[in-house]
């Protein structure tokens, strides 16, 4: 029995870390209409660079916090690329944040090498219902607790997060009343980045990371968006949770080599049940 | 004129340089005409069926297991590398019946999701000889000729290319290619003026996964061994490079995208060679290439090279 709560809350540690990087690509879609690819890049870069900074000597919290301007930057740089040029279709921006993803493997290796790095976090173990459960797992469940409120108050409660909300149902209204849509994309962009970035210096004590970790991070975190059509950000962390749950009792029960494909699976049936549920006219680009 | 020389021209030169090229020299060449022959297939499924796979290489690996375990267990060669496109395409059209119910970055993680579970099963499974992978594959052969040198690998890339180039045209330029046009361009116009939107998708789909099985199976022969490595998510990317930078929907742009791309990357590769370079360079470079090609061409020349130059061209000609 301690052992399934084990599983469990570790598990919902995984989701929450896949949770956050779901909810920047849900950020960004709800935005822009772009997905986009380099999202698992974004929790590369703060893992990596939290790595480094702590290596060199810099306290923790520090570290972290610069580690995950630096994914903002970088997602604000991504935007430029995939949104900056008017008249970029959706699909054309999906397949520009894939070379940015691309371009990032390079300046990782040659800032960081080809080789995983791991960093260290909250140390020690609590013991809960007779579970034992690392402090770190608990730090991410927290911090990824916290980071959905406050989504939730930035979309729902200030002008800024309207505004971003209003691109999304409507850009051509939007810019009527004088929101600046390509500014409000940028910003998402960069809100996604930060929100990865936090990912990023979360999972890093958990599991080493190395610069393709990002393609199973994007797929994990592209599984649990579709749950909830890349839109709703509630029903994406319920999809994480359940997904990092799914994953962590595959492995603790012994069939952990399978893992990847549980996921990928369960990504690909909820597409397509999705898919047969939408009419083909709604689909179509306008 | 010019366009009626240039495709006899090509070939001819093409056909020739197998005999004055060195070992090394034929590597690129046998390389280029496998990336090629994908290529044309991505080309064909993002260009006249509007559709984006970045799982391409997974049918790339289909081909070359296929051919590779065939001719391990005794089947002659050729069979093999008949069956290779066979199979690829026999196992295109069973995952395309529920994935092509998706549509544009839905189906983009759809495929990638496929490679990788391929890729992970292919390295658990004994049959495929896990993450070590198959070795040992014969050379390839037809009756008693067996192909010893590169020269004759590269004269079978040569054939396979042509055979994949000949075969996507005549589908294009037939009323069925005027079909996939229309659906392009908007699917549900195509399926009200009677086209059989489904089932012309996944035929292409088919079609641009036998091209890649092929290309698989030449592969496997040439090199000799198969490993899940030798397939990573990268590939499938660089196929959509090259089809995006040669210019998608056309069968030239996709050979010229391919060849731009591999000549620029060996050239690269050889300058991080060099001594004095960090090891990682070949690496760093490669990506770098991929990375920004990709991003310049969607950004500023979004109808891809040769189409660009084409058009240039012809206008040029206009104002004479």
């Amino acid at each position: 029995m301690s052992a399934f709560l084990t599983y469990l809350l570790n598990g919902l540690a995984v989701g929450c870390a896949i949770a956050l990087i779901a909810s920047g690509l849900v950020v960004i879609h709800r935005v822009t209409g772009v997905v986009n690819f380099a999202q698992g890049t974004f929790a590369v870069v703060a893992g990596l660079c939290a790595s480094s900074l702590l290596g060199l000597g810099f306290p923790h919290g520090l570290s972290e916090l610069a580690a995950i301007l630096v994914a903002a930057l970088a997602g604000l740089l991504t935007g430029l690329a995939a949104i900056g040029r008017r008249g970029t279709t959706p699909l054309s921006s999906l397949i520009v944040t894939l070379g940015v993803g691309v371009l990032a493997y390079a300046v990782e290796i040659v800032l960081w090498g080809d080789q995983p790095r791991s960093a260290p976090g909250l140390a020690g173990s609590v013991t809960l219902a007779g579970a034992r459960v690392q402090t770190q797992h608990l730090l991410v469940i927290g911090v990824t607790a916290a980071a959905f409120v406050l989504l939730a108050l930035f979309f729902g409660r200030t002008y800024l997060g309207k505004a971003l909300t209003a691109c999304a149902s409507n850009p051509y209204a939007a810019r009527v009343v004088g929101i600046d849509t390509r500014l409000m994309g940028l910003l998402a962009f960069a809100l996604g980045g930060l929100l990865g970035g936090i990912a990023g210096v979360l999972v890093t004590p958990l599991r080493p990371i190395s610069f393709d970790t990002d393609v199973t991070l994007i797929v994990n975190a592209f599984a649990a968006a579709v749950f909830g059509a890349l839109t709703r950000p509630v029903i994406t962390l319920a999809g994480a949770l359940l997904l990092g749950v799914a994953e962590t009792m595959a492995a603790g029960y012994g069939y952990g080599s399978h893992q990847l494909e549980v996921a990928l699976g369960l990504m690909i049936v909820v597409m397509i049940v999705q898919a047969s549920r939408r009419s083909a006219i709604s689909q179509e680009p306008a | 004129m010019i366009r009626r020389v240039a495709g006899p021209a090509v070939a001819a030169v093409t056909l020739a340089l197998p005999a004055v090229l060195d070992d090394s020299a034929l590597a690129v060449y046998i390389l280029l005409g496998l990336a090629a022959m994908v290529t044309v297939g991505v080309s064909l499924l993002m260009g006249y069926a509007g559709q984006v796979s970045l799982g391409q290489g997974a049918f790339y690996a289909v081909g070359a297991y296929t051919a590779a375990l065939l001719s391990l267990h005794g089947v002659p060669p050729l069979a093999g590398l008949v069956a290779a496109p066979v199979v690829a395409a026999a196992s295109a059209l069973v995952i395309g019946v529920p994935l092509l119910r998706l549509r544009g970055h839905h189906l983009a993680f759809a495929t990638l999701a496929m490679q990788l579970i391929l890729l992970s099963l292919a390295g658990q499974l004994e049959v495929t000889g896990g993450d070590i992978g198959l070795q040992a594959i014969p050379q390839f052969s037809v009756g008693s000729f067996e192909a010893g040198g590169a020269s004759a690998y590269a004269y079978l890339t040569w054939i396979g290319l042509a055979l994949v180039m000949l075969v996507t045209r005549n589908v294009i330029t037939s009323r069925p290619g005027r079909a996939l046009r229309a659906l392009a361009t908007s699917e549900t116009a195509a399926a009200s003026s009677g086209i059989p939107v489904g089932r012309y998708k996944l035929v292409v789909f088919a079609l641009s996964a036998a091209f890649a099985g092929l290309a698989g199976g030449i592969y496997c022969f040439y090199t000799g061994y198969v490993a899940p490595g030798s397939f990573p998510v990268l590939i499938s990317i660089q196929y959509i490079v090259m089809a995006v930078v040669g210019g998608l929907g056309t069968i030239w742009g996709a050979v010229v995208g391919a060849t731009a791309i591999t000549l620029l990357v060996q050239g690269l590769n050889s300058l991080a060679a060099l001594p004095g370079m960090p090891s990682y360079a070949p690496g760093v470079l490669s990506y770098a290439v991929y990375a920004l090609v990709l991003i310049l061409v969607v950004l500023f020349l979004p109808r891809g090279l040769l189409p660009a130059l084409s058009g240039r061209f012809d206008r040029d000609r206009g104002h004479r």
